[in-house]
């Protein structure tokens, strides 16, 4: 502001003395007057534009009160000149007149364009708030929303189970022990990986074992799971994906078959792409227990926010044998 | 002596009834069945007084399969589920067991039942009429067939009749009779797809042909099978609401 002040001053200065030739008084007292005005006025516009509450049309704003400042210290800078330099000159006075349009043009240009700028800057710094916040907003919603996703372990889940542990504390209550630990170390994973974002393939698989060794004792025989995956496949991935799948395909598998059910788990690496696809049996007639079909779009949705792409979950259904492939990219 | 049946699709659940069952020596369990269809089919050949019934099962679910029973013993449910317990006391369901099942809370629900069965005053189970224990609309009917289960997908029906106790299912692959009424599987299936064109029938509307008008202020309606239904004043209403005439 203080440089501008000045710079505006240099020019005016620069413009009466050396280019108009006016004597060095009057153009110093013309100069100051001039200057002290505009600068009031370009002060007096920030304030009214910076303080002007609504959000629409503020560049057209900026240039109406530009223009009533630009007109306002044209005047008072008329008057002034008049009153000081002007008393006994008439010559000053008609060249002052003359002058008159000249003035106003300039502090219209400059009144207008400082306007715009803070008008401008204004709005820019309006719209930086506003794009912080929605993504703050955003960032809190993913964190919200993954959180409530990895609740969605069922509790149905965990009563059958105690149901089962029940049942064998009478027949068998080795198995019963054994069963406890089992679930036991399920339930830590699940608790342990909260806060992890990333962990190794092998991880989650033996995470998946354990939640598989417990379906097992509770489905007894009807229950089969083949693993075929290739050696080595080092992969990382994000935890709890895999284990709302195979508990999707263990409900479809049991509860649209009868007798015995094989469900098949295939990983494979192809092209820096962990490829997970696992495979049960389906009965399009058979009506799907509760729950199921919630955990495939909560995954769906979850991999949307990590890795903003919805091609990496697929579901296909083929000779009464359906097939959900996952896919992560390493 | 009393015979008991045992429906649950877990091993274990079963054999934890069975270990609690084991001090009451007046009841005998005379079968134990992992699914709907088993279930139906023991039911029909012991005739027990009591059964313990999961809910969630393989094919047809627990209301399902007692709703094709024509005189159902007492029934105790068992089920992870507390959603359905309002249901299964609306049916008079003796009692309703949540796994894990507890001893004391299984004796409650014995000693309750024996006291019924010796006071002679077990209020039989109703039917459920509806058995839409999932949220939403059921796809599906399931009816008896020559004592076997079956499952007609509501894509395969042609048509529904009214037939007195009875309603005739028609599907390509012939027809069912299934005690229950017309409002209740009306009730139970999209109001979307079908459509109670009169007092008597219920159509799905993908197999709506042509309606010509009958007699006054009645319509009748050609299906894609063939047959000739019926349509009210009232029941072209309602068409006209669902196709948005």
């Amino acid at each position: 502001m203080p440089i501008l002040c000045i710079c505006i001053f240099a020019a005016h200065e620069y413009w009466l003395f050396y280019y108009l030739d006016l004597d060095p008084i009057n153009s110093l007292i013309d100069s100051v007057s001039s200057t002290i005005l505009l600068s009031l006025c370009i002060w007096g516009l920030y304030l009214v534009i910076t303080s002007y509450p609504t959000k629409v049309g503020i560049v057209l704003y900026a240039l109406i009160i530009a223009t009533f400042f630009a007109i306002l210290a044209g005047y008072v800078d008329g008057l002034v000149l008049r009153y000081i330099s002007g008393r006994n000159d008439d010559e000053y006075i008609k060249w002052l007149d003359d002058t008159m349009p000249l003035r106003y043009l300039a502090n219209w240009v400059i009144c207008g364009w400082i306007g715009t700028a803070v008008a401008i800057n204004k709005r820019t710094q309006e719209v930086k708030q506003k794009f912080q916040l929605q993504s703050d907003a955003a960032v809190l919603l993913k964190e919200a929303e993954l959180y409530k996703l990895r609740q969605q372990l069922q509790p149905h889940f965990l009563y059958n189970s105690l149901n089962s542990i029940s049942a064998l504390t009478m027949i068998e209550p080795g198995k019963a022990q054994d069963m406890i630990s089992k679930l036991s170390e399920f339930l830590r994973t699940s608790v342990k990986r909260e806060s992890q974002d990333k962990i190794p393939l092998s991880d989650e698989l033996l995470y998946i074992e354990s939640y598989l060794a417990i379906e097992s004792v509770r489905f007894g025989d009807r229950l089969r799971v083949r693993f075929e995956h290739e050696d080595n496949v080092q992969a990382i991935m994000p935890p709890f994906l895999l284990q709302p799948i195979l508990e999707n395909a263990i409900k479809f598998g049991l509860y649209g078959v009868t007798g015995e059910v094989t469900i098949c788990v295939q990983i494979k690496m192809i092209d820096d792409m962990l490829r997970v696809i696992i495979n049960n049996p389906f009965d399009a007639a058979a009506q799907m227990p509760r729950g199921t079909g919630f955990g495939l779009e909560g995954i769906r949705r979850r991999l949307y926010l990590l890795y903003a792409r919805t091609d990496l979950l697929e579901t296909t259904i083929e000779n009464e044998r359906y097939t959900t492939t996952l896919k992560i990219p390493q | 002596m009393y015979k008991a049946i045992l429906i649950d699709d877990e091993p274990l659940a079963r054999q934890l009834v069975k270990a609690l069952l084991k001090e009451y020596t007046q009841i005998t369990v005379v079968a134990e069945c992992g699914d709907g269809f088993e279930g139906y089919k023991a039911i029909q050949e012991h005739q027990p007084d009591l059964i313990f019934l999961d809910v969630q099962m393989p094919k047809v679910n627990g209301f399902e399969m007692l709703e094709l029973v024509e005189t159902p013993p007492s029934v105790i449910f068992t089920t992870a589920f507390d959603e359905y317990a309002v249901k299964a006391f609306e049916a008079h369901a003796i009692d309703y067991l949540l796994k894990p099942v507890g001893k004391e809370r299984f004796d409650k629900a014995i000693n309750k039942w024996l006291q019924q069965m010796a006071a002679k005053q077990v209020t039989p189970i109703e039917p459920l009429m509806q058995s839409n224990v999932y949220e939403g609309y059921q796809h599906r009917i399931v009816v008896k067939d020559n004592g076997m289960i079956r499952i007609v997908p509501a894509q395969d029906i042609q048509y529904l009749e009214a037939n007195d106790d009875y309603v005739k299912i028609v599907t390509d692959a012939g027809s069912y009779l299934k005690k229950s009424t017309l409002s209740h599987i009306e009730d139970s299936l999209d109001p979307q797809q079908f459509v109670r064109v009169h007092r008597s029938y219920l159509i799905p509307v993908s197999q709506l042909m042509r309606i010509e008008p009958y007699e006054k202020e009645s319509h009748i309606a050609l299906l894609k099978c063939g047959a000739k239904v019926l349509v009210s004043k009232s029941g072209m209403a309602r068409l006209k609401k669902v196709l948005g005439w």
